[in-house]
């Protein structure tokens, strides 16, 4: 993280509050794709917990993207949501105009050599090698279409994303 | 930072705190209710009237000996009589050390459950809709004397009168100790 930082010329990033962190949104309007994280500044709690600042993160706050997860939303109010429970996820993760991870696949139950949630079948794809960083005030978002892992068939879905990783959080001070 | 250990030691020597201390294992935590219809609650704000079981504290910072790492999260939740609420929909944790926000806009609910979205590669089956844990990538240290609280916010509104909800924090920690310490 701090080596990107600071070939971005975020010096200041190493003085900032080290943390863990998640982001989602959700799309709660069945779709074959859908758009993630665009325009979550327009969007409140639960449906997404990006907040104000929406698909960017604020000055000197950045997040190592370590793992990415899609869940489907119960219902409208986005409130609950299930795994995939069947289906995988075709996306795109784009950072500014730079697509940093491309036609890749969350298969469902994909990650059975090493990931273990109970017996449900994993929704969640854990990065390899490194994580992708999302620097400050950068526009990020995911492109995702839902299809059924076993018969490849396409299909209108509502979905949901998670991000998580390491992240740094604005601190005028020493890290605590 | 390499581990637990080296993070709470650096941060201690950095404020000045002592370094010296038994070495320990810290668990902390609290039990609110969010009342009829609540979606938000503080956790390690109010400890008056409170059994040891519902929380260890009686203030809301450790002693002046005393620091400790949050490494682990853990969350509970007693629906209540005829109440349904529990941690599978979205939630909002955040903790608060000093004036700083140290986990911010935070969704436990993937670890609850299992549904295949846990943040752990190895998930216990165990894990229900109403007990989670969440294990941080990150050291997050609190000092000795320095205010602390954790805010919790519920997508789901269904809370009854008497539905409790447990915030417990978990990591390394150092305990005064007047002499040798083990």
């Amino acid at each position: 993280m701090l080596y990107v930082a600071n070939k971005l010329g975020l010096t200041s990033l190493k003085d900032m509050q080290g943390s863990t962190r998640v982001v989602y949104d959700q799309q709660t309007t069945a779709s074959i794709a859908l758009t993630l994280f665009a325009g979550s500044s327009q969007r409140n709690f639960p449906l997404t917990n990006l907040g104000a600042n929406g698909n960017q993160f604020q000055v000197d706050e950045a997040l190592l993207v370590e793992q990415i997860g899609f869940f489907i939303p119960d219902a409208a109010d986005g409130e609950n949501y299930t795994g995939l429970l069947g289906d995988s996820v075709k996306f795109d993760l784009v950072i500014g105009n730079k697509t940093v991870i491309k036609d890749a696949v969350v298969e469902f139950g994909g990650q059975q050599a090493f990931y273990n949630d109970g017996t449900a079948g994993s929704a969640v794809m854990t990065l390899e090698g490194v994580g992708i960083l999302i620097p400050p005030q950068v526009e990020f978002y995911v492109r995702a279409n839902a299809f059924d892992s076993r018969t490849r068939v396409g299909k209108s879905a509502r979905l949901g994303c998670y991000l998580f990783g390491t992240a740094a959080l604005l601190n005028f001070n020493t890290t605590i | 930072m390499a581990n637990q250990v080296s993070k709470l030691n650096y941060v201690d020597a950095k404020l000045g705190a002592p370094t010296s201390g038994q070495q320990t294992t810290r668990y902390i935590y609290d039990s609110v209710l969010p009342g009829v219809g609540g979606t938000n609650v503080t956790f390690f704000q109010n400890f008056a009237g409170k059994t040891q079981f519902q929380t260890n504290l009686t203030t809301n910072k450790l002693d002046s000996m005393e620091s400790m790492v949050i490494k682990s999260i853990y969350i509970a939740i007693d629906a209540g009589t005829a109440g349904t609420l529990t941690l599978t929909g979205h939630l909002n944790l955040n903790i608060y050390v000093g004036n700083q926000c140290v986990l911010k806009d935070f969704d436990p609910s993937f670890n609850a459950s299992n549904r295949g979205l846990s943040f752990d590669r190895l998930h216990s089956g165990q894990n229900s809709s109403s007990i989670l844990e969440v294990r941080l990538l990150t050291d997050i240290v609190i000092p000795p004397q320095v205010n602390f609280k954790a805010t919790l916010e519920l997508a789901e509104n269904t809370a009854v009168v008497d539905t409790s909800i447990t915030l417990g924090l978990k990591g390394y920690g150092k305990i005064f100790s007047a002499g040798m310490s083990f």
